[in-house]
This record gives C-alpha cells, sequence and structure tokens, in this order.
C-alpha cells in the first residue's frame, strides 16, 4: 500500500509564449509520501505545483492521478479528479461571501451530493482538528491570516483528498502566524497524509519531508532526504541557496 | 485594434441585417385596395391624432376619466358611425402622425393636417372638412408693435415642428427667424417669456387661446394661400382609396349641414370647465397616472433589462465565438444609437412586422436598451471578482454551473449593486422618452396638464419634483441593501 503511486510526473514541460518555466520534469509520489518543494524565487515551484492538478495546463509531457494522465481527459472527468486532490494557496481564498462553515461545506453538498447534516458534521470536527470550531459562523473577513489559512486546510479536507497540495501556504502570513499553519499540517503529515508542499520553511521541511527537491531555472536539480539535501547538497546551486538560507538563519 | 475593427464589422453587418429585414418586410406588394373591407371587417375605425391643439383634439377630464376631445375628433366619430364601425383613438405627437398610418398603425391621422402638395405625395388625403385660415399668436404687450402680420417681418416665429404653419413662415415672413417645437403648449409658453415673438397657428386654435388667456391676441395670418393651405382634411395610407371614399362621404355631409360649427361650440364648452381650476391639485390624478405608467414601464424594462443583460454577459463569457461577437455587437450597437430612434424604430420599425402597442413597444425599447447597459455593468463585476476565487472553486472540483452561482455571481452581486442601481435610476429619467410615442408616462401627462390649463411652467416644476421623488426613493432603498451587503462580509 505504501508503494502506491499517487501522482507520477514525465517530461514535464511547460512554456508561457517563450518562456520556459517547466523543463523536463518527472518524478513521483507515493502513498503517504510528503515532498516539499523548495529553491529560488522563479525556479517554477508554484508553476510545478500548479500543474499536478491542472490549474496550468502542461505544454506537453504526463501528469499522471492515479494512473490517469490528467493531461489527456476532458473537462468533466478532469473535474472529477480534482475533487481528489486537496489545494491550499498562498492568498487563502476562502469565498468571503460564505460563512466559515459555509466553505467547508459547499463542495461536500455541491459535488459530492452530501446530506447537509452529514456535511455539517464533516465540517464542525474539521473545524475543531484546524482549532476553529468556534468560528464557524464567522466570516472570512473577520479572521486573522493564519486562521483563514487554517480554515482553507480544512476545506480542502472536506473533500477527503488522495493528496493535498501546498503552495506557499505561510508566506502571506504575519511571521506570528506561520506556527499555527505549520502546526496543522505537521499533524496532518503524521497521520498519513499524501502531500506536496512548496515552501520556504526549511524547518517545517527538514523535520515532516520524506523528501525534499530542490528547483532552479525549471529543473528539479536534487531529490533527496532531508538531512541529506540540508547537510550535504551535491548540487552546486542547491549548495549555494541552501549555504544563503542557513546564513540568514 | 484588430479586435475593434472586428467588432465595427460585426455591427455594421448586424445593422444591415436588421434593414434589409425591416425593408423587406415594410413594403409589401401593394396588393389591391382592402382599406374599406379592412376596417369593416375588424368593426373597428382606428385614428391617430395629437391631442394638444385645441379646439381641433385636446384632452380633458370629465368625471374623472380622460377623453380626448374637440372638433376632428367629433368629424371621426360621424365618419365611424357612418361606416358602422367602432372608433379607436390613439394619440402621439404631430410629428408621428403620418408615419403612424404609413406604417399600418392606424387607419387614419386627423388633426388638422392641412393636406398640402409635398404631403400628398406620401399619403392620400379626403376632401377637406373645415378651413379655418392662418393666424399668428402675439402678446397682447405688442400689439402696438405688431399690428399686422407685415410689422412680423425681422421677428422670431414660432411653429410646431412638421407643421403648415412652420413651412409657412419660413417662406413667407422676410427675415424671420423660424423656431420649431414638438407641442404647441410649448410654443405658447415660449411666447409668453418673450423667447419669441409670434406663434404661428391656425385660427380656431388661436382664438381658442386668447379665449382664455388674456395676456394672448390674435393677429390674421395675411397669407394668400390656396384651399390646401388653409384646409384640413383627413390623411391615410397610400393606395386606401376604398375608404377615402367611404370617409369623403361623411365630410360631405358634415359640410352640408354645417356641423363643424357645432362641434366647435361643444369643444368650446369643454375649454370653459378646463380653464375654471387650474390648480396642479385639480390635476393631481393625470400626475398620478403618469407617475403609475413611468413606474410600471420602469420596473419592467428594468427586471427584463437585467434578464437580457444576465444573459449578454453570459454570452460574453460563452466559449462559442459567434456568442460571443454577437453579444459584443448588440452591445456596441445600442450603446452607439439614442434611445429615442430605438423607441421610435421598435414602435414603427419592428410594428410594420408585428403590431405591437405603443406602451408594450416602449418597454421592449427601454428594456433593449436597458439590457445593453446592465450586461456591461456585470461583466465588469465579474471581471473584478479575484481569479483566485475561482482556481479555489476549480481545486474543489466544483463546477463552472457551481462556481458562478455560489461563488462568483454573489461577489460580482455585490461589486456591481452600485452601479446597477445608478442605471435604475437613470432607467426612470430615460423612460421618459416614450412619452413621443403615446405612452401616458408622466412627460405625456405633464403635456397633456400643460395643454388642458394653458399654464406652461407649473406642471413642469410638479414633474420635476415627482421624478425627484421617485428617484430619491429608490436611492435610499438601493442604499439600504447596499449597506446590508457590506454587512454580510
Amino acid at each position: 500500500m505504501q508503494d502506491k503511486k499517487i501522482l507520477e510526473v514525465n517530461h514535464l514541460n511547460k512554456k508561457f509564449g517563450d518562456n520556459e518555466i517547466l523543463k523536463d520534469i518527472n518524478g513521483t509520489v507515493k502513498s503517504g509520501e510528503v515532498i516539499c518543494v523548495i529553491g529560488p524565487s522563479g525556479a517554477g515551484k508554484s508553476t510545478f505545483l500548479r500543474c499536478l492538478n491542472l490549474l496550468e495546463k502542461p505544454t506537453s509531457g504526463e501528469v499522471k492521478f492515479e494512473g490517469t494522465d490528467l493531461t489527456h481527459v476532458d473537462e468533466k472527468q478532469l473535474i472529477n479528479l480534482r475533487e481528489r486532490m486537496g489545494m491550499v494557496f498562498q492568498s487563502f481564498n476562502l469565498f468571503p461571501n460564505m460563512t466559515v462553515i459555509e466553505n467547508l461545506k459547499l463542495a461536500p453538498i455541491r459535488v459530492k451530493h452530501m446530506k447537509d447534516d452529514e456535511a455539517q458534521k464533516i465540517a464542525m470536527h474539521l473545524l475543531d482538528r484546524v482549532g476553529l470550531a468556534e468560528k464557524a459562523d464567522a466570516y472570512p473577513s473577520s479572521l486573522s491570516g493564519g486562521q483563514q489559512q487554517r480554515v482553507a486546510i480544512a476545506r480542502a479536507l472536506a473533500m477527503n483528498p488522495e493528496v493535498m497540495l501546498f503552495d506557499e501556504p505561510t508566506s502571506a502570513l504575519d511571521p506570528e502566524m506561520v506556527g499555527e499553519v505549520l502546526e496543522v499540517m505537521n499533524e496532518l503529515a503524521k497521520e498519513g497524509m499524501t502531500m506536496v508542499v512548496v515552501t520556504h520553511e526549511m524547518g517545517f521541511a527538514k523535520e515532516v519531508a520524506d523528501e525534499v527537491w530542490f528547483m532552479a531555472d525549471g529543473y528539479i536539480l536534487e531529490r533527496n532526504k532531508p538531512e541529506e539535501l540540508f547537510d550535504n547538497p551535491q548540487n552546486e546551486r542547491a549548495k549555494d541557496f541552501i549555504g544563503k538560507i542557513i546564513q540568514n538563519v | 485594434m484588430k479586435k475593434s475593427l472586428k467588432a465595427i464589422i460585426q455591427t455594421l453587418i448586424m445593422i444591415a441585417a436588421v434593414f434589409t429585414l425591416t425593408t423587406v418586410f415594410s413594403n409589401p406588394a401593394s396588393a389591391a385596395d382592402t382599406s374599406l373591407q379592412r376596417v369593416k371587417q375588424r368593426g373597428e375605425l382606428i385614428m391617430v391624432t395629437s391631442p394638444d391643439y385645441p379646439p381641433y383634439e385636446f384632452q380633458v377630464n370629465k368625471n374623472g376619466k380622460d377623453k380626448i376631445v374637440g372638433m376632428d375628433i367629433d368629424v371621426a366619430k360621424k365618419v365611424a358611425k357612418d361606416l358602422h364601425v367602432k372608433l379607436v383613438i390613439k394619440s402621439m405627437n404631430f410629428d408621428s402622425l403620418l408615419v403612424a398610418i404609413q406604417t399600418g398603425k392606424a387607419d387614419m391621422a386627423i388633426g388638422g393636417i392641412n393636406p398640402t402638395a409635398a404631403r400628398r405625395q406620401s399619403v392620400d388625403f379626403s376632401k377637406i372638412y373645415y378651413s379655418g385660415g392662418q393666424s399668428f399668436l402675439i402678446n397682447s404687450s405688442d400689439v402696438n408693435k405688431y399690428k399686422s402680420a407685415k410689422n412680423l417681418r425681422g421677428a422670431t416665429i414660432g411653429a410646431q415642428t412638421g407643421t403648415l404653419q412652420y413651412g409657412l413662415a419660413k417662406k413667407k415672413i422676410p427675415n424671420s427667424t423660424v423656431k420649431g417645437m414638438d407641442k404647441s403648449t410649448d410654443l405658447v409658453l415660449a411666447l409668453k417669456t418673450h423667447k419669441i415673438d409670434a406663434l404661428g397657428i391656425e385660427k380656431p386654435s388661436a382664438e381658442a387661446y386668447v379665449k382664455n388667456d388674456p395676456s394672448l391676441k390674435m393677429i390674421s395670418s395675411g397669407y394668400h394661400l390656396n384651399k390646401n393651405e388653409i384646409g384640413a382634411a383627413i390623411a391615410f395610407k397610400k393606395g386606401s382609396g376604398s375608404l377615402v371614399a367611404a370617409v369623403n362621404k361623411s365630410i360631405d355631409q358634415i359640410k352640408k349641414q354645417n356641423l363643424t360649427e357645432q362641434y366647435l361650440a361643444d369643444a368650446g364648452k369643454y375649454m370653459k370647465v378646463n380653464t375654471v381650476n387650474t390648480s396642479m391639485f385639480h390635476y393631481w390624478k393625470y400626475f398620478a397616472k403618469g407617475v403609475e405608467y413611468t413606474i410600471l414601464i420602469s420596473v419592467v424594462s428594468t427586471f427584463f433589462g437585467v434578464l437580457i443583460g444576465v444573459i449578454l454577459a453570459l454570452m460574453r463569457f460563452s466559449k462559442q465565438k459567434w456568442l460571443r461577437g454577437l453579444a459584443i455587437s448588440y452591445t456596441e450597437f445600442i450603446r452607439g444609437t439614442p434611445l429615442m430612434v430605438q423607441v421610435l424604430f421598435v414602435y414603427f420599425g419592428i410594428g410594420v412586422v408585428v403590431n405591437i402597442p405603443a406602451l408594450i413597444s416602449g418597454m421592449i425599447a427601454v428594456s433593449l436598451n436597458s439590457g445593453a447597459y446592465v450586461a456591461e455593468i456585470i461583466r465588469g463585476g465579474i471581471n473584478s471578482v479575484a481569479k483566485g476565487q475561482t482556481e479555489a472553486a476549480a481545486s474543489l472540483g466544483l463546477s463552472k454551473g457551481d462556481l458562478m452561482r455560489f461563488v462568483i455571481l454573489p461577489q460580482a452581486f455585490k461589486n456591481i449593486w452600485p452601479a446597477l442601481g445608478n442605471e435604475f435610476i437613470s432607467l426612470i429619467k430615460e423612460s421618459s422618452i416614450v412619452s413621443i410615442i403615446g405612452v401616458t408616462d408622466l412627460i405625456y401627462q405633464l403635456n397633456i396638464v400643460r395643454a388642458d390649463t394653458y399654464r406652461g411652467v407649473m406642471p413642469i416644476f410638479v414633474a420635476m419634483l415627482l421624478y425627484f421623488i421617485m428617484t430619491f426613493a429608490l436611492t435610499r432603498v438601493l442604499n439600504h441593501f447596499e449597506g446590508k451587503m457590506k454587512h454580510a462580509g
């Protein structure tokens, strides 16, 4: 079971006009694995992550989710497959016109055709898990950034996804709120959730990741166990990047 | 640049298509003359008139009911009676009377129309049923200045647009400046406020004004005219020979028995009644009816305007190129033409194919117009919702429909509400344009009160106040909802 491939990427390329963002990316994410993607800004990390659920359409190559190539399915199938991949954005993207609980219940009811009371139960359970049960009826605008991001995680979890994609989930947060979000993610990883996390939080990557992928200039230049990659990077660019980060810390 | 050129071409193609369609339909092969037969089969004789021209035709309120009366109406009644059919009266601007019969909106037009040679080229006329003669109205204070029409050389002369008086003043009074307006009531007001020095008007009308307003005097026109230029006749669509012949029989009787004398005397009685009480309160029912229609038109047009706007906006976001193109062309075309022209086009143009009553035509035109503006407002509102919202919804597996319904539209609605509110408010005001096709909205009623009371300014002031009350009340309501929406996150 542990070896089941959730995501498989083969020869993925992405161009915006003449600008090549991703160059021949290959990789596999197995069930229960936590992959952290690190690298300098402009490396193509976010674009890579967004190609995994086809928010960005790859220029060429394959993105297989549980064996199905997402680049060759129609719109309807894609929507069906996407509901099983949760995504958390840098800017939270909660629906401001709905309360917290409505944010959580919308997709289970509309997409999974769940009964309202069942969706309510699941939503309350998840809010409790991220420590925000008492904010169920609040509107997102009245929450802090950290709280909003925890709601966003709970919203994605409400669809009971196979894999969670995190796109720099703490980058838009004030420093004092980073901890509460990472803690939720940490819990999630411990429970065995398959996760792909684009992040600048090296401490988190070191502690939680099964594997860290270092990206620069549209390539994955090195992938390794976190302790290996952080303590003894092989690639020159990775060495340089990690050296700078450790200096700053 | 390329894109806008394409939009222009698309728009032009659409205009051409509409134009071809209407010209094809508006030129049915002039078949045999069935004009009389049609009227008889229908059992109704539809006449069109411009009831602001006492004593020929004007509107009165008798026992709480609006009624169009006057010499012309009595003539028409006599004609209908002789044909054994019911008389149906439609009213609109004098300008539009001949258009109305040409486009089949009515069987005949009657309104002190002089059967000039120019008019004879486009419509048929009955025999002349009354010869009034031309005259001028002047201010009493100017009696010494303008003793006769000869003294009007170089003066500013007013006349109703599209009337014989207008053309005559231009041609026969040397060095004069001729000012045209739609309504004789406006012209009388212009005269009394010295915007014009004299008003070219038919004698019976002038006499009616002088009788009711001591500040006005009448002088003879001194024109040497043939009988076609002083007489009034009934106008018909070209090729209505059988109907004209039948009507002429009635006119022969009218002339033989000198019935117009009696008709004029009756009209005079109505006018006397009218001037007893010219307080605006006396006319509250007129204004109430005007407000009622203005609100009716506004509410209906707002509803359909929003409906059309939503459909157009959805078309703009469609994947089908031709749907997008169609929506763009429509919006560009509607926004690029005046509402007034659209109202006339729907009533007279589309009316050639399907006969639509004036009120419905007005509503259709205003709705179509508003739809284009609403579409743009909605499009802007949808575009203003952050892209991240769409991505978040997509990542949750929401369908496009659900994305729109639950995420985009509720947020867009909040953004577009203030702009939409402005559109509703301008709709109340702009709906006033439908009065030109005889819809009894506030402006139309205002003109009737003015014709009725011989008071120019007061009714305008009342109408202004009423419009303001309506728009102000709406603003309050809209603000209330805007505040509520702000509260909800």
